[in-house]
């Protein structure tokens, strides 16, 4: 009985995630409701991306087929876990791309078929706020979470570890979308998020009055199409884009867009009774918004989780974890769903 | 509006009512082709074109998915495929996300930004809008 329940306790999960840029795996070791990475593999495809300005599909695509068995290979290799180990395979069924969300859960199913194990299939949004969860952190619940990437801007009420309710949302560009957009507009390269953000560090964030849009409407919603486009008016009003100009115009829109996601997110929290905070996604890793939510975290005293940085961004390990909570089932079970939604 | 109109809108509200009239003259099987820069509304003119068709989803740009499926509460038209090709670098990309599938089925009408970025891969009577911006919020919507 005792060996039993010892052996219930531990669990290995290897996770796969190919949903965008990036083709991912991990392994990761579940012990008593904690959760360790052991292996953690990230194969970027943003330097392929790069020449040609933005994620293509074809190639990320491609790229994923060419890369997902090294990837796995040398994941299970670096947690020292063999096959016959693990005890069920995660992987991303959606949100996603469709040609990239294929190669992932093919990968999986053909694993799952001959190394004889479950599946769990993983909802990518959800698995965000998971890699809150890794390395010992402890989640007090209701939580109010803050997803921003580049394709997503969400606010999820979570009142346990398996149910999300979607408070609010973006009604048009995601956050790191406007990041992108708005680092075009001023001539920088993609990924055009990181590189506003160190641009803006020179810049002062008063130079122009952006808007914040929706800030006093009586909802959770975020809208960041507005922002760019005012962005835009100040480029063209701008006789010549000089250096500190652009550093001015780049520091004042990612304060625009801080300021709303932070007091977006710290009302949702009053108004939801929440006992803890939390960020997840790739602009997580933005440190004015982790700055920021984090003083005013601190002023209406409740704590906050962010993922370490490599589990903001897109990876395996938060898939693992997601794996731990849904149930797993039979690999012809697995169907993928671009527009999956929380 | 198969024949050269144009319309002037000072504001995205007014841009949004535009899209939603211009549902009322689509049929199934219409491919429609959005042409302007960033910011010139045309996510905005596909939010009331999705109204109009009755779709209950907000409908956000599809930059980074790149393709967005929308259920309607339309009669005859059964899904809104709304597709930003922003991203786009070789129009055969289009038909690596699956996207030509959609193409004339009478029960689909599909929405294209950055609709020159694959004008060779639509199909050859496509409607197309072009989108101006003129002074401040005032928008120039040309369909031709």
């Amino acid at each position: 009985m005792l060996f039993w329940l010892i052996y219930n306790d531990f669990m290995l999960i290897l996770g796969i995630e190919t949903s965008c840029d990036e083709t991912a795996a991990a392994v990761v070791e579940v012990k008593k409701g904690r959760f360790l990475s052991r292996a953690n593999t990230v194969l970027s495809q943003i330097n392929i991306h790069k020449k040609y300005g933005g994620v293509v599909p074809e190639i990320a695509a491609r790229k994923h087929v060419k890369n997902i068995i090294p990837v796995i290979d040398q994941t299970l290799k670096r947690a020292r876990v063999s096959p016959k180990n693990i005890d069920r395979i995660a992987v991303t069924t959606g949100p996603g791309l469709m040609t990239s969300l294929l190669v992932g859960s093919q990968t999986a199913k053909t694993l799952a078929f001959a190394w004889n194990k479950k599946i769990v299939p993983v909802n990518h949004l959800k698995a965000h706020l998971y890699a809150n969860f890794l390395h010992n952190k402890k989640v007090i619940f209701p939580v109010v979470a803050l997803i921003v990437s580049g394709g997503h801007t969400e606010l999820i009420l979570m009142r346990n570890a398996t149910s999300f309710k979607k408070i609010g949302q973006t009604i048009d560009d995601a956050a790191g979308e406007a990041f992108d957009k708005v680092a075009q507009l001023i001539g920088l390269s993609y990924p055009g998020g990181p590189a506003l953000a160190k641009l803006a560090l020179g810049g002062d964030a008063t130079a122009f009055a952006f808007p914040r849009p929706m800030l006093d409407a009586d909802n959770f919603d975020f809208s960041f199409s507005g922002l760019k486009t005012a962005v835009r008016y100040a480029v063209e009003k701008s006789p010549r884009l000089t250096s500190p100009l652009k550093k001015n115009l780049a520091a004042s829109f990612q304060q625009a867009s801080v300021d709303v996601l932070v007091a977006k997110t710290v009302r949702a929290a009053t108004v939801y009774k929440a006992k803890m905070l939390m960020l997840a996604g790739g602009v997580a890793a933005n440190v004015l918004l982790r700055d920021t939510v984090t003083r005013e975290a601190k002023k209406i005293k409740r704590p906050l989780l962010i993922p370490d940085f490599i589990f903001c961004t897109d990876n395996a390990a938060m898939i693992a974890v997601a794996g731990y909570f849904e149930k797993p089932v039979d690999w012809d079970k697995i169907i993928v769903d671009p527009n999956l939604e929380i | 509006m198969s024949t050269r109109q144009t319309a002037y809108t000072t504001s995205g509200t007014e841009t949004k009512a535009l899209g939603k009239k211009f549902a009322g003259v689509l049929c199934g099987g219409d491919v429609v082709g959005l042409f302007g820069d960033l910011g010139a509304g045309k996510t905005t003119f596909v939010k009331g074109l999705a109204q109009g068709f009755g779709v209950r989803r907000v409908v956000k740009s599809p930059s980074f998915t790149l393709m967005n499926i929308h259920q309607t509460k339309h009669r005859g038209i059964k899904q809104l495929v709304h597709i930003d090709c922003y991203r786009l670098t070789n129009p055969n990309q289009l038909e690596e996300i699956g996207a030509l599938e959609y193409f004339g089925r009478k029960d689909i009408v599909v929405i294209v930004e950055w609709a020159e970025k694959v004008k060779r891969l639509l199909p050859k009577k496509f409607l197309k809008v072009y989108f101006n911006i003129k002074k401040g919020d005032e928008r120039e919507v040309r369909f031709g």
